[in-house]
């Protein structure tokens, strides 16, 4: 519950969130403000009458989302950091969620970071696609993140990790990296298995003590299966590399 | 003896607010502040103010204490400003003594403003006297004004609006916070500032209150423990973190020692923090003459403290004779302005408090 997490819950969420018709048209203001407080700068801000006059100042704010045009104008002053612009129109697979920030350093436009969602849960990797730098004295800096479309609802802050980053090493002993990882899921290989047979990862020198669980968490992600359903890799002698000399010159036990 | 119109004792948001008010009506007004600069807790405020425009909202903090700071110099002659003086005596005969630079002054005001502030409420628990426990202005004061990180990995105890803010802050200025506790089972601070905390990952924990601090030389470990409905803790539901700063941010009381002194009648008011001064419409106390503004005759938030002490500056001068047509104007604006501030459900228990003292 929120009053008692601080995290708004998918209720809260349902209830200000504008309908996928709307998002998908252009960007657009989506307040996230649950509580009655005496404060209204996101009314003074707007410049197109899409934020309703307020009835008294400690109204929740009510938005006419056929009117906002997502400038962003609400989101830098709102003092509560509540106010987020999200464009769903950007790509069929991809949309844009602009996020105050006002934490030094800034991340570098063009960089990928990680989408955090309202409970600071690393949930996708998100590019930087734009950096707005607070001006004056108000300094709230905005960020333009690249999400997945299916995020643009999720993601509200960053990391500026890159968590989920194509280049994490998944394998250490051969070198496999979770882009390779990912791209092989992506073309069909769907099991442990074929994905060792195919890029040799678990076939090092741990054979696959560090690998195999990541990988695995990784199918089950990219794929939508429960870890548990999940067939393991198949487990063979001898479980550590060793000299082939050490099996051919055996032992003498007859 | 030197004398003045009004003496304002504190030179925060209320007291500037008050200076500036006294003065705009043409009365010669003298503030006076312990402090080397003005502005009070409103130097310490990085973040942006609630409420309206007339409070400066969406401005931050700081930046609203200059603000101030520059209206009041306007009026020139009529302002003097004593900083890094003390008030340390409020008599029968309103004299006020002051200690200023290692001086003893005295100042004979016609009319005194009282604009003292709030003071903060500490917790007992063992330990709670280990070098690295703090209360929260403190740490604002550290951070804020000297540019000294407290600590790298912070325990919050309290999530009230203080408690959350400054969260917030030690995370900008790179300190772990490592989580924020409540005994209270719900978050008793803005749920934005809550939720925009909660979703850089710290945690959030209602219902818990701190057990025990460990440490030789100061503060290494603290313990804290889930409580049930009637506050009494749980065995058993014991947590450790590993911390070099637990910052105590459990609320204000009113610093009202100057009103006891000269004999205001006081209430015990818990919905406002504490003891209060009984005061009418206007602000002025029973003792006519000395007027409050602010977190002295209630903790609330800053945004209303400015109010008050407009009304307060505005009522001084009136009963000194500076009087203009638009004054009823100015005070029910004033007025009106308070009422919007505390009207919604997080002004339940300032209105219901304010009832007891206003008369």
């Amino acid at each position: 519950m929120l009053i008692k997490t601080g995290i708004p819950t998918n209720e809260d969420i349902k209830e200000i969130v504008p309908s996928k018709e709307r998002r998908g048209k252009g960007p657009v203001a989506i307040i996230e403000c649950f509580q009655e407080i005496p404060c209204n700068p996101c009314y003074t801000a707007c410049k197109f009458g899409a934020i309703k006059e307020f009835e008294n100042i400690n109204q929740r704010p009510i938005i006419d989302f056929q009117l906002c045009t997502g400038c962003g104008q609400c989101l830098t002053k709102c003092p509560g950091l509540a106010i987020f612009i999200i464009d769903e129109s950007y790509s069929d697979t991809e949309a844009l969620v602009q996020i105050p920030y006002e934490f030094l350093p800034l991340p570098k436009e063009g960089i990928f970071v990680t989408g955090l969602n309202r409970e600071g849960k690393p949930i996708c990797r998100a590019k930087v696609v734009k950096v707005k730098q607070g001006k004056g004295e108000n300094k709230t800096s905005v960020i333009t993140l690249k999400v997945p479309i299916e995020y643009s609802m999720e993601v509200r802050f960053l990391n500026i990790e890159d968590y989920f980053s194509d280049n994490t090493i998944i394998c250490r002993c051969e070198g496999i990296t979770l882009g390779e990882i990912k791209n092989l899921i992506k073309e069909g290989y769907e099991t442990i298995d074929e994905i060792k047979r195919i890029s040799r990862v678990g076939m090092g020198p741990c054979q696959g003590r560090t690998c195999r669980h990541l990988l695995l968490q990784e199918i089950a992600k990219e794929t939508g299966q429960n870890m548990k359903n999940m067939p393991m890799s198949t487990f063979r002698p001898p479980i550590k590399p060793i000299n082939i000399g050490i099996i051919a010159g055996g032992e003498d036990d007859e | 003896m030197k004398t003045t119109e009004i003496a304002i004792i504190g030179g925060g948001p209320a007291g500037l607010s008050a200076a500036i008010s006294g003065a705009s009506s043409g009365a010669k007004v003298t503030l006076i502040d312990r402090n080397y600069s003005l502005g009070g807790q409103l130097k310490k405020q990085t973040h942006k103010f609630f409420g309206s425009q007339k409070q400066y909202a969406s401005t931050r903090g700081f930046c609203i204490a200059n603000i101030l700071e520059d209206e009041l110099k306007k009026y020139g002659d009529r302002v003097e400003i004593l900083t890094n003086a003390t008030v340390l005596g409020l008599y029968e005969d309103k004299v006020i003594t002051i200690e200023q630079d290692k001086q003893y002054k005295k100042l004979k005001p016609e009319k005194i403003i009282v604009a003292t502030g709030a003071s903060e409420k500490f917790l007992a628990f063992p330990n709670n006297d280990l070098p690295g426990i703090y209360g929260a202005g403190a740490v604002q004061t550290l951070m804020n004004e000297y540019g000294v990180k407290p600590g790298n990995n912070v325990l919050m105890v309290g999530a009230g609006n203080i408690g959350l803010i400054v969260s917030y802050q030690l995370i900008q200025s790179g300190v772990n916070v490592k989580a924020i506790i409540d005994a209270a089972p719900q978050i008793g601070g803005y749920l934005v500032h809550a939720s925009k905390i909660r979703r850089m990952g710290i945690p959030i924990l209602t219902s818990y209150t701190i057990k025990y601090a460990h440490g030789k030389d100061a503060v290494e470990k603290a313990t804290i423990w889930k409580i049930d409905e009637n506050w009494e803790p749980i065995p058993n539901t014991e947590m450790d973190f590993d911390i070099d700063v637990i910052c105590i941010s459990v609320g204000l009381s009113p610093l009202a020692d100057l009103l006891w002194q000269i004999g205001c009648k006081m209430e015990y008011i818990p919905e406002l923090g504490g003891h209060e001064p009984i005061r009418d419409d206007n602000l002025e106390t029973n003792i006519s003459g000395i007027f409050i503004a602010g977190d002295v005759g209630g903790i609330e938030e800053a945004s209303s403290a400015m109010v008050e002490g407009r009304l307060a500056g505005l009522c001084a001068a009136k009963s000194l004779g500076y009087y203009y047509g638009d004054y009823e104007e100015r005070r029910k604006d004033l007025i009106d302005q308070l009422i919007s501030l505390r009207s919604g459900p997080v002004g339940d228990k300032i209105r219901s408090g304010l009832r007891k003292v206003i008369i």
